[in-house]
């Protein structure tokens, strides 16, 4: 994982548009939390701008 | 084995700039064993690469081959169709087979993307350590089979010196002392007294002090 944020960051794509967390089935909310903080970061960081 | 380094994208970015097309060529030996330009970094750069230079507004194409062997002329041959549709060829090799490519496809530009680093093996996943400096005159045989030419920051041949501090060396304290681990294995092996013998001055000229070494074998030559 740190490899590829690492490389995505040398390549200019961002290294923060790659994140990996552990969960387990029993964490609903803390999933939603995430996934609702991932969504916020990249919207901020806009498209890939590979596909622009 | 030769163990390398792949070099920073953005070094490579430069090296390749100005070709239109460029074959990102990896080795099936050595560093693909120490994960620097086997089959998988091929494909992981040549992908960055593409990415990396779209971004920059540069269109340049990006082919990926490996061979078994880029420091001996037959293995190449399987990419010679490949080299006259390219300009450069980025090669994953150590720079045996960097040279090898050059010599052997003078009609294309050859460029590094590794950097060979030293001749070593595997200590624990994901760490690798020098072993020999190809000194061309072997002394493992008078020091229980540990080299101080290579793990010796001063290639002492008698030693240690008064720098080694608890086994360690004063230079890293992550690196333990060569003639540290030569006496504990001479000890090991019953041979301390052999340590009691000073080493006289090592013949140095089949290292590199005389330039450029090569072996001609007449029993081997056609």
């Amino acid at each position: 994982m740190n490899y590829v944020k690492g490389l995505l960051g040398q390549i200019g794509l961002g290294g923060e548009r790659l994140e990996m967390v552990f969960l387990s089935s029993a964490e609903g909310k803390r999933w939603a939390e995430i996934a609702t903080e991932m969504t916020d970061r990249i919207r901020e960081l806009g498209p890939n701008p590979l596909r622009i | 084995m030769i163990v390398a380094e792949q070099k920073p994208l953005d070094e490579l970015k430069q090296l390749v700039s100005g070709y239109d097309k460029v074959l990102v060529l990896g080795c099936g030996t050595c560093v693909t064993v120490c994960f620097a330009g086997g089959e998988k970094e091929v494909g992981i750069l040549a992908s960055s690469l593409r990415m990396a230079t779209r971004l920059d507004g540069i269109q340049t194409e990006f082919l990926e081959a490996t061979v078994q062997r880029q420091c001996e002329y037959e293995y190449n041959e399987a990419i010679a169709e490949l080299l006259p549709q390219v300009d450069a060829v980025l090669s994953l090799a150590c720079g045996i087979g960097v040279q090898t490519i050059n010599e052997q496809f003078p009609e294309v530009q050859t460029l590094p993307g590794l950097n060979t680093t030293f001749l070593g093996q595997p200590t624990e996943q994901g760490v690798w350590e020098e072993r020999c400096q190809a000194c061309g005159d072997c002394v493992l045989g008078t020091t229980g089979g540990i080299c101080p030419i290579s793990r010796c920051a001063k290639s002492l041949l008698n030693g240690p010196c008064g720098g080694s501090q608890n086994g360690v060396c004063e230079v890293d304290r992550e690196t333990p002392c060569a003639w540290q681990l030569i006496y504990d294995r001479m000890s090991a092996l019953g041979k301390l007294d052999l340590l009691l013998e000073l080493n006289t001055m090592k013949n140095w000229r089949p290292s590199r002090d005389g330039g450029q070494r090569k072996i001609v074998r007449e029993d081997l030559r056609l």
